[in-house]
């Protein structure tokens, strides 16, 4: 019985042990984009370094997260989460996810002071775009991670997969 | 006849057992991205921590899957996914408990959304099998 069992836990570790060897080294790239985005002793570079310019600095940005679209409506809903629309304004004005915030990728540097005023670093973000062949909410997260927002979705299907829903949206500036 | 019924009746829970753990693998494998996102939704890894489960415990869960399709080391691989839906279990309630309502993510990463009602009922019924198989290795043993 004693043997038994001391067989069934070598047996349980030695499967786990398998599963996690493979699963890294399958992985190894995403987890070490992740790990080097997460260390502390490269934000500094990442938040001072333009993001579009330097490859090295993209890979010490954090990676941001997806996110589906029953997700963001949930986040929606409650409020429990800051949508952020990337494009430009007049894309914005002709219609966009209510009660999202017009924050275009193209002035982000200009604006991100003053959008770190209105959102303290524990806003949990989700940025939009004009879906899956739009990579703007992918840079603007990118630069919202190295601007110290620890978490930030992308809603990869964006706009054009919100709408098809039915989802809520409206049009202007507000 | 009963005995023959039984063991037919374990070999049919064993090889369900093991393809709906393979299936949800191979499915998390292929996108290990969007299985962390769904990670994150629960709110309670840190940031890198989403990305090392969803990089490993896919493996874990088709490893176990296919040693229970071909009944090598069944009884272990069944009693790893019997730890391995508790702790689903464990996280699926705390979402209740805090109050989020997310995609339990145990499939299909992006698909329909699970609430964790429903996941937590079919994690009791995996449960379930896993246990009558290592029941049934038990009473085989001397």
């Amino acid at each position: 019985m004693h043997q038994s069992t001391i067989r069934l836990l070598r047996e349980m570790a030695g499967i786990c042990l398998v599963a996690v060897a493979i699963g890294l080294v399958w992985n190894h790239q995403l987890l070490y984009n992740a790990w080097t985005g997460n260390a502390p002793s490269t934000a500094p570079v990442a938040a001072s370094a333009p993001p579009d310019q330097s490859g090295q600095a993209q890979q010490a940005v954090p990676v941001p997260l997806p996110l589906g679209l029953m997700q963001v409506k949930e986040f929606h809903d409650r409020k429990e989460a800051v949508i952020v629309d990337a494009r430009d304004e007049t894309a914005f004005a002709a219609g966009h996810i209510t009660g999202a915030v017009s924050f275009p990728l193209g002035e982000a540097d200009g604006r991100l002071a003053d959008f770190a005023k209105r959102y303290p670093p524990t806003t949990l973000l989700v940025v939009y775009c004009n879906g899956y062949a739009c990579h703007d909410s992918h840079d603007l997260a990118n630069k919202l991670l190295a601007a110290g927002y620890p978490t930030v979705f992308v809603f990869e299907g964006g706009f054009p997969e919100w709408q098809a829903a039915g989802y809520p949206v409206m049009e202007g500036n507000q | 006849m009963t005995s023959t019924a039984g063991k037919h009746l374990s070999t049919i829970v064993r090889v369900v057992l093991g393809l709906v753990f393979l299936y949800a693998g191979i499915l998390k494998i292929a996108d290990p991205v969007a299985f962390a996102g769904n990670i994150a939704a629960y709110r309670i890894l840190p940031y890198f921590g989403n990305y090392l489960v969803a990089a490993t415990l896919p493996w874990l869960e088709a490893i176990c899957g296919l040693l229970l399709v071909i009944g090598w080391r069944a009884r272990t691989a069944a009693l790893i996914t019997c730890i391995l839906n508790g702790v689903f279990i464990v996280a699926l309630a705390s979402t209740i408990l805090r109050g989020l309502d997310i995609d339990c993510g145990c499939f299909q990463q992006g698909g329909d959304k699970t609430s964790a009602w429903s996941a937590m009922g079919r994690d009791i019924v995996l449960i379930a099998m896993a246990l009558t198989l290592l029941r049934k290795d038990r009473q085989r043993s001397p």
